[in-house]
């Protein structure tokens, strides 16, 4: 789980071009959106092409996504349990 | 007739020097790889942080210079923008359809496709300014630049009060822009250093380029750089028509060509596209001074928006650095600068710019 997590982190910092950021300076648990990452709505879209591309996770309900993507914790989570490749 | 309007303001990222530079032209850097790149100022102050990136080079380069020339005028909302460009963020195009071939048109990324629109900048130009006003994007290959301004002009002329319009340009370069056009031999081979380009203007081909200029118009005369009096602009025009097209022009707003101080051509350096600047430099008498502007800059869709605002530097200085001039001209001041450029021979245009002095 913690590879997965800091895996899912550096993904995340490429794809959203997370200048100056390395995977230690984001908490497991801190939102993604509003006061902790402070991620926006075309970011939830680049995090929704992230787990296509690499877990092979498609989310097609909206209050589902919301809640995958609320931290990297519920996202690692929800890759572990869904995964396709 | 459409009545004259006023440059408030004038900013510039170019290959020689951007906005946050000092001096007029005072370092001219000489470049022997046939692409000018622009000299990129810190894009941070002038554009949301939060936004920044996943900005291109381009909305970076579009944003921040329509900022800065915002700041130069004092306005913090403008009442419109305009803009012209020839390809957009081509950047963004061409990775997002590499991302359609790669991913086999499934699981794209939103991010180059909204900012490969072309009116990518002017949106974020409207977003930070708060400017809910007339919003436009001219994307007219060569004439798009001169669309814009022209557009500027008419809705200032229908203003009863005073309005502020932010006009301006940008056009990037890309690899990929690079290996197209040379297949059609566009680029001059061998490479000569930008500075000599027009030396070698006997043989074919260009240099490519790329910049940003923006601009604050208004109707309000006070503390203007120059005005902008007449705009015309020409599709498929032989040099011919483009010659004949001059001297009307120049009669409408009581000048005739010897009344151009300097004459800021679009040369650039390709054999075969100087018909029109050499009738016209042997049209021009003594009194004016005949100038190019493309081996500092390159060749790009929109390079006259650099040209206009090295127009209004001269204006503002009131002289002409040498590195632009190819002959000089007897006049006392600069009063009238008449701009001839085309953008591969099929996009003329012709703008009129005026001392306030």
């Amino acid at each position: 789980m913690e590879e997965l997590k800091n895996t899912l982190k550096q993904q995340i910092i490429e794809s959203l071009n997370l200048e100056g950021m390395k995977p230690a300076d984001i908490d497991d648990n801190a939102p993604l959106f509003g006061d902790g990452l402070g991620l926006d709505s075309i970011d939830s879209l680049e995090l929704m092409v992230l787990l296509e591309r690499n877990y092979g996770i498609k989310i097609e309900d909206a209050r589902e996504g919301r809640k995958v993507l609320e931290s990297v914790q519920s996202m690692a989570e929800y890759i572990q349990q869904h995964r396709t490749i | 007739m459409m009545q004259p309007v006023y440059i408030s303001s004038a900013s510039v990222i170019s290959p020689q020097q951007h906005f946050e530079d000092v001096g007029f032209l005072a370092d001219v850097h000489d470049i022997a790889e046939g692409m000018l790149y622009v000299r990129e100022p810190n894009y941070r102050g002038y554009i949301n942080p939060v936004a920044i990136r996943r900005m291109s080079k381009l909305l970076k380069m579009g944003i921040s210079c329509g900022m800065s020339a915002l700041q130069r005028a004092g306005i913090e909302k403008p009442d419109a923008i305009i803009t012209g460009t020839g390809r957009g963020s081509m950047v963004d195009t061409e990775q997002f359809l590499l991302n359609m071939i790669e991913m086999d048109e499934e699981a794209l990324t939103p991010t180059s496709f909204i900012q490969s629109t072309y009116n990518s900048i002017n949106g974020w130009l409207a977003l930070q300014t708060k400017c809910t006003g007339y919003n436009q994007t001219y994307v007219n290959r060569g004439t798009s630049f001169e669309l814009a301004l022209f557009d500027a002009q008419m809705l200032l002329n229908e203003a009863e009060q005073e309005m502020h319009v932010l006009a301006g340009c940008f056009d990037e370069i890309t690899p990929d822009y690079i290996k197209v056009k040379s297949k059609i031999g566009y680029w001059k081979q061998p490479i000569p250093a930008n500075t000599d380009l027009l030396k070698h203007s006997n043989t074919p081909g260009t240099i490519a380029g790329e910049g940003s200029a923006f601009f604050t118009l208004t109707n309000k005369k006070e503390n203007a750089l120059c005005s902008l009096q007449a705009i015309a602009t020409m599709q498929d025009a032989e040099p011919a028509e483009v010659m004949a097209a001059i001297n009307p022009l120049l009669n409408k707003h009581g000048l005739a060509l010897d009344d151009i101080d300097l004459l800021l051509c679009g040369m650039n350096g390709d054999s075969r596209q100087m018909e029109v600047y050499n009738q016209l430099s042997q049209s021009a008498n003594g009194h004016t001074t005949i100038a190019a502007f493309k081996h500092l800059c390159g060749e790009y869709d929109t390079s006259s928006g650099f040209a206009t605002w090295i127009a209004t530097e001269i204006f503002k200085a009131g002289e002409i650095p040498d590195t632009l001039v190819i002959k000089k001209g007897s006049h006392k001041g600069i009063q009238n600068i008449l701009l001839v450029n085309h953008y591969i021979l099929n996009s003329h245009s012709i703008v009129l710019l005026q001392s306030v002095q």
